[in-house]
């Protein structure tokens, strides 16, 4: 973040706003700190978004909309990752394979990354994508469990994998 | 602002992912031309580079889970996450409810169905306490779950998960009794607390004598006042005393009192009044016992309390719902 001239419109926004989204957001959610957490998310987002502008103009129906996108997204994220956790625990020896809980993690954030991915894509492609990804199945494989051709395998492939790629760069 | 159209981040996606999907074609040729392309391609930009980056990133954790053999729970994980998109469709009011709720629903897909089903059930750091049909009291300590069985012969609880602590009403045609996957615990009139463990079930009687029927094993063993027996399917422990009004007392204060207790048993209680995982290193924490006082509503602090006693361990918390205790020096 450069060390900007007071005039700002970033900071402008921060100052004029973040109290209030504060505010809306422990009600909402009945947690302070979740609340602090996911306001401060919501103005990170909003540095390098692409529709800076239009946080800008309505910024309080921008900052709503997106710390709503968000709470839904931190929502499902823990729920992959107490699931993954969970069933990994219920495992003879969980931490088998993976060399520590770090990496557990990031398995589980990969998975809610997918997860996501997979909301917006058919039931169809998700599956494709699963099975090959996840299960090691060929493009054939595949076409012959789902009953489809090869051409529409690759199609659902390149569909999930567009809609994993994270809209934002991090 | 104005960037050529082959240039925005989603073409950019769409066409590392097409390239992606090629390297593992079926046919080992057209794998090889993806290979030589795809580095061709990833070189002429680094945009192209960082787009590729970011997705084979996410392939090789997959790739990680499936060289682990973890293909069930990931896809475990992935089920809990898609019993979100109906709130989602119905509108962003609903979606933000469901949010509110996740407490109680993680609780709910992280849970064998029989606990889903039962009768009573209270979540992490949850207390509930009920009169029952008969005049009986079931208090049910956090994360418990218990199913009723109430009929003109019998009084049953089933004790699912976590711990109860009954005070039973007095009624001499119908037995009261507290069953668990170790056997069953048979009362007439008195209070005592149940405790069910992952291999084990833990009887601490505060009043009175209650029968124990171990399964696998011929006769039923008779438990009294003060004492505590911990059971496990065809094996019936030794008994040991407590102090049935300190567990009394320390219950209703929502205190866990341990007396010189394994260490990694007192983090599994504590675990079972928080949200998300627990986790220990057992060989570090082999060997190390306990004696203490727990304040089980803030369980943070518990388990600063407890750590402050052993000060070659300590506590990482990775996320809020995985908190690791272990020996540094053993890692």
């Amino acid at each position: 973040m450069s060390a900007a001239a007071s005039p700002d419109p970033l900071h402008q926004l921060y100052a004029s706003h973040h109290g209030w989204l504060h505010g809306w957001l422990r009600r909402k959610l009945g947690c302070p700190e979740h609340a602090a957490d996911v306001a401060q998310d919501t103005f990170l987002r909003l540095i390098g978004s692409r529709d800076a502008l239009l946080a800008l103009c309505e910024p309080r129906a921008w900052l709503t909309t997106t710390a709503n996108r968000l709470i839904i997204d931190r929502a499902r994220r823990h729920a992959v990752e107490q699931a993954w956790l969970n069933e990994l625990a219920a495992l003879a020896d969980p931490l088998a394979g993976f060399a520590s809980p770090e990496e557990q993690l990031l398995a589980a954030e990969a998975l809610a990354q997918i997860a996501a991915a997979l909301e917006a894509v058919p039931a169809k492609a998700g599956e494709a994508f699963l099975l090959h990804y996840l299960d090691g199945l060929t493009h054939a494989e595949i076409g012959e469990r789902l009953g489809v051709g090869p051409r529409m395998v690759r199609k659902y492939l390149v569909q999930c994998l567009v809609a994993c790629a994270p809209a934002e760069p991090t | 602002m104005n960037r050529r159209l082959e240039e925005t981040p989603e073409t950019l996606a769409e066409q590392a992912a097409d390239w992606i999907v090629r390297l593992s074609a079926d046919e080992p040729g057209e794998r090889r031309a993806a290979e030589s392309g795809f580095a061709a391609w990833k070189q002429a930009d680094p945009r192209h580079a960082a787009a590729a980056a970011r997705l084979e990133a996410l392939l090789g954790r997959l790739d990680h889970i499936r060289d682990n053999g973890s293909q069930a729970p990931a896809r475990q994980a992935l089920r809990a996450a898609r019993l979100r998109r109906t709130p989602r469709r119905i509108g962003a009011a609903l979606a933000l409810g469901a949010a509110l709720l996740l407490p109680a629903w993680l609780a709910l897909h992280s849970t064998p169905a029989p606990v889903l089903l039962a009768d009573l059930r209270t979540g992490s750091g949850e207390w509930a306490e009920r009169t029952l049909a008969d005049g009986s009291r079931l208090s049910l300590n956090g994360n418990s779950a218990v199913d009723l069985e109430f009929d003109a012969k019998t009084r049953t609880i089933a004790l699912l998960r976590g711990e109860i602590l009954v005070d039973v009403a007095p009624d001499r045609d119908r037995p009261f009794v507290v069953s668990t996957a170790h056997g069953s615990i048979r009362a007439l009139g008195t209070r005592f607390l149940v405790s069910r463990e992952a291999d084990a079930t833990v009887l601490s009687m505060i009043e009175s004598r209650v029968e124990v029927s171990i399964d696998g094993q011929p006769r039923p063993l008779v438990v009294g006042a003060g004492q505590r027996l911990r059971f496990t399917s065809g094996d019936a422990g030794e008994l040991a005393t407590v102090d049935g009004e300190l567990l009394e007392t320390a219950w209703q204060r929502h205190q866990l009192v341990v007396r010189n207790e394994p260490l990694g048993n007192v983090l599994d209680q504590l675990a079972r009044h928080r949200p998300g995982l627990l986790r220990y290193d057992a060989a570090a924490l082999a060997g190390l016992h306990v004696s203490a006082v727990l304040p089980l509503d803030d369980t943070d602090r518990a388990l600063q309390l407890l750590i402050n006693n052993f000060p070659g361990l300590r506590i990482r918390t990775l996320t809020p719902y995985l908190v690791v205790v272990d020996h540094p020096k053993t890692r």
